[in-house]
């Protein structure tokens, strides 16, 4: 199913479902820096000195063998774990938010209000509706659940599943579930998405739909999306491609079609 | 003998969360004292040969069948807890090519080994704590050692409980799919039939009806038959009302819900209000006989005007009978409540991650699961004391239903009910902090 990037705006200028709560970090674009991260398990490296930056409307994916701490990087970044060593700062104009200094019910704070995450399964809440378990977040940052499923209804609409509101999860194909997934992680007016192998679990044609509404709903709005994948055809969507391996960067690429058309930084 | 083989190389090879192990094990340790100790009270009535004795040895028989139901769904639970733990080896067998026969024998294997480890425990218990239920007196005297069971009736009852386990880890197997990519819960649509209500209402109003027009019993015998009759209708249409009566309050429920926690425990119950039910319905039961007992012995003390010595000891021993049925079930609803939390917990392990992830605090998991379950809890116990209330307000008036000694039977059943559950769901509390603390690879 196309969808119409048009649509994908609308949420956004209807304040991307923000609510009046303050948020931790600032909302709206944001860049978010990583320095001299460094994360082991017992005698495993995982990072071993990494520095990251997304800035606002990039796209980077994260690649690497398995065990190569791309996927601790995204934790790191996101305020799931903390790293050892290291900062994480997101910034937003003069705003600047250091997440590596919060405290545990801080970070998840931040990750409620100022970051979305897509899951390779999707993960969402079978019991509930679609339109419920977009609602969620918003929910958790205290929206009443009127106003919070109209925002999350608008996001299913821009994201080409107008009708399937009261859908259960079982009810939706994976594309489907996938997509409500994305809502979900957008809903908050998240400024950076996370998304961890977000089409592991479906076919081509379907994965090339979904990377479509990832990017479109993110990227194209101003907002910056990290993707931990190992596939070459999602990764080459986005505007750069990092390469771990032993917990350091190997490779910082800019995808060719951002350099042809002089868009990389 | 393959099975019997690996199901060895699991049990001894076994690196699980302790919570997963420890909760079936008390749970059928305690199921299994609380069983012989109502059967060491039930030898004791079967000993006695007088003109009394038929009375207390179908209410001995009648205390014994309360437990049934609740142990059954206990052993159902464990069977779900035990393939939850094994989930990545279950599945990693599946990929190597074993059977889903195979892999459901090695999980009904490892629940009965479970339950008998638990009921080998829950014997030693109940020796240890007979000495204080021998205090307890029935006819005037204290049971004394009449209670204590020989070898031949404690081993029939652990392997009772054994067979019990197997056979509702088969049939709760049934509700879990174990395939190549992992265990997971069936999806089903939960569906009720409005018929449900139109059989509860007809035999609710039967039973009202009844109790009406036996307002001038001639006897003692015949007020007693009719007590029995209205008490055994109405507790059969209690299951057969239950679910559906879950259904509709908690789709109301989600309808109305304005928090998260209010939303994820109403859907929960509605994703399956059997299951829901199941966990609770002892407790419906065991309220109803609270009631109905409760102001059967009132009645039966107030229609023998100057009861004599006798008579006033069946009424406190049946009293006394019902104090501790009430006991014994709401200990096992808690222990299978806790199980099936702390299975609930394992089966979502993934979604429970990825809440955490979104920023969902886990006070509010912890706060939605508890309403999931103390919520029906609420509705069945006060439900069912209402509807014993209601069978029973021609035959007895407001006066009997409100006398002290009913009032402080229910009360105190239900008080002490819920701290109990409450209690057992939060024993569950490490098994989610573990889950997140220690996600699976893919998250």
């Amino acid at each position: 199913m196309r969808l119409a990037a048009d649509a994908i705006a609308q949420p956004l200028e209807q304040g991307g479902g923000m609510t009046s709560t303050p948020l931790t970090a600032p909302p709206g674009n944001a860049a978010l820096t990583a320095s001299r991260l460094t994360k082991s398990y017992g005698a495993s490296v995982a990072l071993a000195g990494v520095d990251f930056r997304v800035d606002p409307g990039e796209s980077v994916a994260i690649m690497g063998a398995s065990g190569s701490g791309k996927t601790t990087l995204l934790h790191c970044l996101a305020g799931i774990v903390a790293p050892d060593s290291g900062s994480v700062v997101l910034r937003s104009g003069q705003d600047a938010l250091e997440v590596t200094s919060l405290d545990e019910a801080g970070r998840s704070r931040l990750r409620r209000e100022a970051f979305g995450f897509v899951f390779q399964q999707g993960l969402l809440l079978p019991e509930l509706t679609a339109v419920e378990n977009v609602a969620l977040p918003l929910m958790l940052t205290g929206t009443d659940r009127r106003p919070a499923e109209q925002t999350a209804a608008m996001w299913l609409a821009a994201l080409g599943l107008t009708g399937f509101e009261e859908r259960r999860i079982g009810q939706l194909s994976g594309g489907q579930a996938q997509r409500v997934a994305i809502a979900r992680a957008q809903v908050t007016g998240a400024a950076v998405v996370f998304a961890d192998e977000p089409t592991g679990a479906l076919d081509s044609q379907t994965s090339t739909e979904v990377m479509d509404a990832l990017i479109r709903s993110t990227t194209d709005r101003g907002r910056s999306l990290v993707v931990v994948t190992h596939d070459e055809s999602v990764a080459s969507r986005c505007s750069r491609v990092l390469r771990l391996a032993d917990g350091r960067i190997v490779g910082d690429r800019v995808s060719d079609d951002r350099i042809l058309d002089g868009t990389s930084r | 003998m393959t099975t019997l083989r690996l199901a060895w190389l699991f049990a001894r090879r076994s690196t699980s969360a302790r919570s997963t192990i420890v909760l079936p094990l008390v749970a059928f340790s305690v199921v299994t004292a609380l069983l012989l100790i109502v059967a060491g009270g039930a030898q004791a009535f079967f000993s006695w040969t007088d003109e009394l004795a038929g009375i207390y040895q179908v209410l001995a028989v009648i205390a014994l069948s309360l437990l049934v139901v609740p142990l059954v769904g206990l052993g159902g639970s464990a069977a779900r807890l035990s393939a939850r733990r094994r989930d990545d080896r279950l599945a990693s067998l599946r990929l190597l090519g074993a059977t889903p026969g195979l892999v459901a024998r090695l999980t009904v294997i490892e629940s009965t080994g479970l339950a008998l480890a638990g009921a080998i425990s829950g014997v030693v218990v109940s020796l240890l704590v007979s000495p204080l239920v021998g205090l307890i007196p029935f006819r005037g005297h204290p049971l004394g050692t009449s209670i204590l069971l020989n070898p031949g009736w404690i081993a029939l009852t652990v392997a009772g409980v054994g067979v019990l386990a197997a056979i509702s880890a088969a049939v709760g197997l049934r509700g879990v799919i174990l395939s190549p990519l992992g265990v997971r819960t069936r999806q089903q649509a939960p569906r009720m039939h409005w018929l449900r209500l139109v059989i509860t209402v007809g035999v609710f109003v039967a039973a009202v009806v009844a109790m009406s027009v036996v307002q001038a019993a001639p006897g003692i015998g015949i007020l007693a038959t009719i007590l029995a009759v209205g008490f055994g209708g109405s507790i059969a249409v209690l299951n057969l009302i239950g679910p559906w009566l879950l259904r509709a309050i908690a789709s109301r429920q989600a309808r109305r819900a304005r928090t998260v926690r209010r939303l994820l425990a109403a859907r929960s119950i509605l994703e399956s209000p059997r299951a829901a039910w199941r966990q609770v319905s002892g407790v419906a039961m065991t309220s109803f006989v609270a009631v109905f007992a409760g102001v059967g012995v009132a009645l039966l003390g107030a229609v023998g005007q100057s009861p004599d010595q006798q008579s006033r000891l069946v009424l406190a021993d049946i009293g006394t009978g019902v104090l501790i049925t009430v006991i014994a079930s709401f200990v096992m609803v808690a222990c299978s409540a806790g199980v099936n939390q702390a299975a609930g917990i394992l089966d979502r392990r993934d979604v429970y991650v990825s809440l955490d992830r979104i920023g969902m605090p886990v006070s509010e998991m912890n706060a939605a699961r508890s309403r999931a379950v103390l919520s029906p809890l609420r509705i069945t116990s006060i439900g069912s004391a209402l509807t014993a209330a209601t069978v029973l307000f021609p035959l007895t008036g407001m006066s009997l239903l409100i006398s002290p000694f009913t009032l402080v039977v229910v009360a105190g059943c239900l008080t002490a009910g819920m701290l109990l559950v409450w209690a057992a769901l939060r024993a569950t509390r490490p098994v989610l902090d573990r889950v997140l603390a220690e996600p699976s690879p893919s998250l």
